[in-house]
């Protein structure tokens, strides 16, 4: 289990993380989103023990990755962005020599790494020159380098990129069946990634977190009633002026049209709109003939919620902010 | 801490690289010993290899940076130093790895020399406790610049300005000691005897006359160490100022 309390991180007078509070738990995959540049690297660098924080601890398996470095840092493996291999180095070779920086015992070292590369499929690469390789077999490289000696924490900074869609369906189904038996930290920028191999979610937006839950949950609370998929049937500039003169509908998207049937998706203030839109169209002779309440996607959760405005709108937000909060509000909100 | 002294010393020797620096060094050690040889007083037929070390100090002070450019640079870039700090190794351990590899390609260029009095000693006479001296004396002062070059490296980043301005540091060192023997410096005796006790050379001469003086050795030792922790700090800090 990995606890992550009040982290911050300044680079010089620029704060790239101000206080990020979470948890990730024994066997669970925690999905890691957010746009690029708003410190998912700099919080995954602090966790591996590659960067100190400025303040706020990490606790790996209850070891203090500042103060139990060594101890911490055996029960993690750590694929960064650029995977971290040495360009004149065998496979096999690069692996062996990562064992022996990890501290595994020679005995196993021959077994851990045969068994690294096989979960990888790169066995038939150890005898290959490390430069030779395409990016994605690097890729592969640096993430069996994760696994050597098979530590309880995996954090993995998007280990799918650069890989063809036949290698990345099988490293999510590797992260998969990792997930069982260990805490796993996932970023990734595909969201379908994240909602195809994570339970949770944790979304960071400059530096802060935005929304921490299951992906169902998310989905389910951002799904607002505000979003209705509607199919009417009539004159297309009168629904258009209809549905334009109606107070409450913030936005028209995804108009199509076929026959004289025209299916949009609405963007509703409040759900008592919807009998609005309803009479005012019944009132015009339009017909509705499908009405749906819409589902949003990760994706659209994740715009949402990356786009809110940093205005604090809740008192329970300002405490938040003030650091050294006893306890991780995140956690009362599950 | 072995795995890594391991893979630096095979990518010294995997690569061109350690035998081309030692090709270097034996071809300046060569020429050096040519010229002693061809400059040999008919009636006493003596040369000192304390002597040519000295010499040849100025050739072999452009190596070192060469040797040490690499040892920090290029984890940076090639972005495996990601690699060495997030693994359970401490920063006191990654340097001292990567120390060790290159003193130990620096002793496989000095036992290489030894060529040279190996076959002046089959066709003469040496005096092998001089030379033993002496060489303890090179070798001494080769850690130091090591050192030198590992911390440059480590701070620049960069390898090819990480052996420019490791040439010119060791430049400047040499400098020092000219500059210690100049009329300026004499007249002011207590700055010539800072710069004196700083100045390298000054120290490799005891050697090169066959004296072993403790002072000497406490001076090289703990130039090097201290060096080697201003690495280790170099790094840290790096980390806690990171980009």
């Amino acid at each position: 289990m990995v606890e992550i309390r009040n982290l911050r991180k300044n680079y010089g007078k620029n704060p790239a993380l101000r206080g990020i509070t979470f948890t990730i738990e024994d066997n669970e995959i925690l999905g890691f989103l957010g746009p690029n540049g708003v410190g998912k690297s700099t919080t995954m660098n602090i966790i591996a023990g590659y960067l100190p924080s400025t303040s706020g601890t990490v606790s790996v398996n209850g070891y203090d990755i500042t103060e139990h470095a060594r101890e911490a840092k055996k029960c993690i493996g750590y694929l960064p962005e650029i995977p971290p291999v040495y360009p004149d180095m065998r496979v096999e070779e690069y692996l062996t020599f990562c064992a022996g920086i990890k501290g595994i015992r020679r005995a196993d070292t021959k077994k851990e790494v045969e068994s690294a590369m096989e979960k990888l499929h790169i066995t038939d690469m150890r005898r290959r020159l490390i430069r030779n390789l395409s990016k994605g077999y690097k890729q592969r490289v640096g993430f069996a380098q994760a696994l050597l000696g098979n530590p309880k924490v995996l954090i993995l900074d998007e280990p799918t990129v650069g890989l063809d869609p036949a290698q990345v369906s099988e490293v999510r189904s590797l992260i998969r069946e990792l997930g069982q038996s260990h805490s796993i930290i996932f970023s990734s920028h595909i969201l379908s990634e994240i909602s195809a191999v994570c339970e949770r979610v944790v979304i960071i937006t400059k530096g802060e977190i935005r929304a921490i839950d299951t992906i169902e949950n998310l989905e389910k609370s951002m799904t607002a009633s505000s979003l209705l998929d509607i199919t009417i049937e009539g004159d297309e500039a009168t629904i258009m002026r209809v549905l334009k003169d109606i107070r409450g509908v913030e936005e028209i998207k995804n108009v199509t049209r076929t026959d004289n049937r025209l299916s949009c998706r609405l963007t509703l203030t409040e759900d008592k709109v919807r009998n609005a839109v309803m009479t005012s169209l019944v009132a015009n002779n339009c017909s509705i003939v499908e009405m749906n309440m819409a589902k949003l996607d990760l994706e659209q959760v994740f715009l949402r919620v990356t786009a809110q405005s940093e205005k604090r709108t809740s008192l329970q937000d300002l405490l938040d902010e003030t650091p050294d909060m006893p306890d991780n509000p995140y956690d009362a909100a599950e | 801490m072995f795995a890594l002294y391991k893979k630096e010393l095979q990518a010294f020797f995997y690569s061109p690289f350690a035998y081309v620096l030692t090709a270097l060094f034996m071809l300046i050690f060569s020429l050096g010993f040519v010229t002693s040889i061809a400059d040999l007083d008919t009636n006493v037929l003596k040369f000192s290899f304390s002597e040519f070390f000295y010499n040849n100090f100025f050739y072999f002070i452009f190596i070192i940076p060469l040797l040490t450019m690499r040892s920090f640079a290029d984890e940076r870039r090639g972005g495996t130093e990601v690699l060495l700090l997030s693994s359970p190794l401490s920063v006191t351990q990654i340097v001292l790895a990567k120390f060790f590899a290159i003193v130990t390609v620096f002793l496989f260029m000095i036992v290489m020399s030894l060529f040279f009095p190996i076959y002046a000693a089959a066709t003469g006479q040496v005096i092998w406790s001089a030379l033993i001296c002496a060489y303890s004396g090179f070798f001494l002062w080769g850690i130091v610049c090591i050192t030198l070059g590992m911390l440059l490296s480590s701070v620049t980043g960069n390898a090819i300005i990480a052996a420019i301005i490791g040439e010119i540091v060791m430049e400047v060192l040499l400098f020092l000691d000219r500059f210690a023997s100049t009329r300026l410096v004499d007249v002011y005796p207590h700055l010539n005897s800072v710069i004196t006790w700083f100045s390298m050379q000054r120290r490799f001469i005891f050697f090169s006359q066959g004296m072993f003086r403790l002072e000497d050795l406490v001076f090289f030792l703990s130039a090097a160490a201290v060096v080697l922790t201003l690495n280790v700090v170099s790094i840290e800090k790096r980390r806690w100022s990171h980009r």
